[in-house]
């Protein structure tokens, strides 16, 4: 019996739910079986993680602080990179766009913070982060309209530019460096904290919710307005169908893209902006790897805006609770959920082929 | 003192070739992946995996060659993982390569830090990997003055990595399955058409290039004397090596030269400040560059390579031009 695998137009959505959660049982089993035989209690083991230590907790409100704040960039970073894979521009230069935005915020924090009110410089970081960032981006695309320079591997490198600016500002110590400590011999950032910081909105006990999750909550429900109906939504969509197709309906393709990467890009800088201005503080790894994951989030949830927030927050409950889950359980290093996400996302990609493919017997004797 | 600069110069030239011939398997590698069409940005990942699995097992067996087997069979199974993939489901090759990344460094420190909990094989300790990994003279070339000792003493492992590179020059350019393997990488519904097997070719060179990589990720391991801490041995190179394959053009010959290059700026921000040191009129203003311009070099150079390539509108260029776009033969 031979088969032959053919494209089928489209899998319903309940089917499409079960084949993704059949992966993600499967690698929690596998994940499972690693932990006993490591001689850990899954159930307990996986309970602690994705509860991420709440329950019992007196202090459970700085967890969700905490868990808000990973999940803040995360998700705004991975809207952002929805908007340029959708005219399949592989953008993967997130962790560097990222940086930039991160260094342009703090500068205007310091330069501006001890002049101007604090909502004033807040939203002058994150319009510097913005610009600075959507240059970064635009560079790519224009290089990629003008010369067809392949933007993959393009963004990869900038990434690294970025990290070594940063890296360079970070352990140069001189006296026009004022991104660092003066009072500190060894070279560490300065904390911007008393000059500009983003307000949280207390929500009764100690709980204070920072104004960046709404922000980030109303970009995201912008974006999804903007690109399922606006204008420039639908020459997104058409555009990364198929260019030739939008050129032919006489669309200005070439604009689009700078259009969007730049857009895409600049979000990036803003989830960088809330980033810094939550922490107070620059580092070497204030990307977090966002840029990284983020991809993964934006390419699991297949581009759909309100599937990305979903997304990122599981794997951001993923990271977080294995980091508190591997206080308790010292046998299981803190790396079981670089591993785990590993094994989700192939089965995940194993499992999308099903939802795009179907495999059928070839008929003898007929054709 | 006279002979104490050329020291220097000799243990600088030396620095060069030992601490940079992981790139050289990494690029070799992803060059064979490369050239059928796959863009794997995996490198990372199956290197840290190559590393760690080859490093425990060769000490174990206290054999050199087991662990080298052992790293590439262990490369080659990231390899197959990545080809099932994007080859036979169809997945897309740059998310498959990022998760690889993520989960081979996950396998790296989760292997590592548990084997450290229960007592870390120590490199030291094993007599066959000690002298298998120590240095090799070459006869007459290693005595010539100044550059002899810096080029021609090396491990085995840096010889096999040259040997590597220029018989995947020869395969690449001068036999039958290589020049299929191109046809793959540049239209693989052509080949197809003239009876290559396109599954088969993919799924054969994915694999064996990703061993390649394992190998210099075992390299690696080796070079660091099997010290395990926080931060991984590969540390990086195998976002280098990517870039490396742009620099040399898909060549792997070039790739040696790359290599050397790169190594250059690498070995510069390591021993910049004892050139400096021994000669202080001539090179005197190396101590005062930062080290993270070394750092970004690479990504640099090979920014402007890309951009330089795209530029002259692929004459000449070594870019497969099918690379990243899977194949599904039904839609040919």
């Amino acid at each position: 019996m031979k088969f032959h695998i053919v494209k089928r137009d489209n899998c319903p959505l309940w089917k499409k739910c079960c084949l993704y959660l059949a992966a993600v049982v499967i690698a929690l089993l596998l994940g499972g079986a690693l932990l006993i035989a490591l001689g850990v209690d899954p159930v307990a083991y996986y309970t602690r993680m994705f509860t991420m230590g709440t329950i019992g907790n007196k202090i459970a409100y700085k967890v969700w602080i905490n868990y808000l704040k990973e999940l803040v960039p995360l998700a705004l970073v991975s809207v952002a990179l929805s908007l340029a894979f959708r005219m399949r521009f592989w953008n993967i230069g997130g962790e560097g766009q990222f940086i930039l935005g991160a260094i342009a915020a703090a500068f205007v924090a310091f330069k501006t913070g001890a002049g101007l009110p604090n909502a004033l410089t807040l939203i002058l970081m994150c319009l510097a982060a913005m610009l600075t960032a959507g240059i970064y981006g635009l560079f790519v695309a224009a290089l990629k309209v003008k010369f067809g320079t392949n933007e993959t591997l393009m963004t990869l490198m900038l990434n690294y530019v970025a990290l070594y600016v940063l890296m360079f500002l970070g352990e140069t110590k001189a006296d026009w460096n004022f991104f660092l400590d003066a009072g500190s011999a060894r070279p560490v950032f300065a904390s911007f904290t008393e000059l500009a910081s983003f307000p949280g909105i207390p929500m009764g006990g100690k709980f204070s919710l920072n104004i960046c999750v709404i922000l980030t909550l109303v970009i995201g429900i912008l974006v999804f307005v903007y690109l399922k109906y606006t204008k420039q939504g639908y020459e997104i969509a058409v555009v990364g169908d198929s260019a030739g197709t939008a050129r032919y309906a006489g669309m200005k393709v070439n604009r689009i893209v700078l259009r969007t990467v730049f857009l895409s890009a600049a979000l990036i800088g803003l989830a960088a902006a809330f980033k810094v201005g939550t922490a107070g503080i620059l580092s070497t790894s204030i990307t977090d790897d966002v840029g990284w994951t983020g991809i993964i989030v934006a390419w699991l949830s297949q581009l759909n805006t309100g599937v990305i927030f979903v997304v990122s927050a599981l794997i951001c409950v993923l990271h977080y609770g294995s980091t508190v889950a591997a206080a308790t359980f010292s046998q299981v290093d803190s790396s079981f959920a670089n591993m785990l996400q590993g094994v989700i996302l192939f089965l995940v990609l194993a499992a999308d082929f099903y939802t795009r493919f179907k495999i059928v017997p070839v008929k003898k004797g007929g054709k | 003192m006279e002979l104490d600069k050329l020291g220097v110069v000799t243990s600088f030239v030396h620095n060069i070739v030992v601490y940079n011939i992981p790139l050289l398997y990494g690029t070799v590698g992803e060059i064979v992946v490369e050239k059928s069409g796959s863009l794997n940005l995996g490198v990372e990942g199956i290197m840290a995996v190559g590393a760690i699995f080859g490093y425990i097992c060769g000490c174990y067996a206290n054999s050199l060659g087991v662990g080298i087997a052992v790293a590439f069979l262990a490369g080659a199974l990231c390899g197959l993982l990545f080809a099932a993939l994007t080859v036979s489901l169809q997945a897309n090759q740059n998310i498959t390569g990022l998760t690889l990344t993520t989960f081979g460094l996950g396998v790296y420190f989760f292997v590592g830090n548990g084997l450290k909990a229960k007592g870390w094989p120590v490199m030291g300790d094993y007599a066959n990997i000690k002298a298998g990994f120590s240095d090799l003279p070459i006869p007459v070339l290693s005595d010539i003055p100044l550059i002899g000792q810096g080029l021609f003493s090396h491990n085995l492992l840096v010889y096999l990595g040259i040997f590597i590179a220029f018989v995947m020059w020869w395969y690449l350019n001068r036999t039958t399955p290589g020049l299929k393997l191109r046809a793959v990488g540049e239209n693989p519904g052509a080949a197809d058409s003239v009876g290559i097997n396109v599954k088969r070719m993919k799924y054969l060179h994915i694999c064996l290039g990703c061993g390649i990589m394992g190998i210099g990720g075992y390299y690696m391991g080796l070079n660091m004397s099997g010290s395990f801490n926080s931060s991984c041995w590969i540390n990086g190179y195998g976002w280098i090596a990517v870039a490396l394959v742009i620099f040399a053009n898909w060549n792997p010959a070039f790739a040696i030269i790359g290599t050397f290059v790169f190594g250059f700026f690498n070995t510069l921000r390591v021993s910049g400040s004892s050139l400096a040191a021994a000669f202080p009129g001539v090179l005197g203003w190396l101590a005062a560059v930062p080290t993270q311009l070394y750092q970004a070099l690479p990504f640099l150079i090979t920014a402007i390579v890309l951009v330089a390539s795209s530029v002259r509108n692929k004459q000449g260029s070594g870019l497969p031009a099918s690379l990243g776009l899977n194949y599904f033969r039904e839609e040919r």
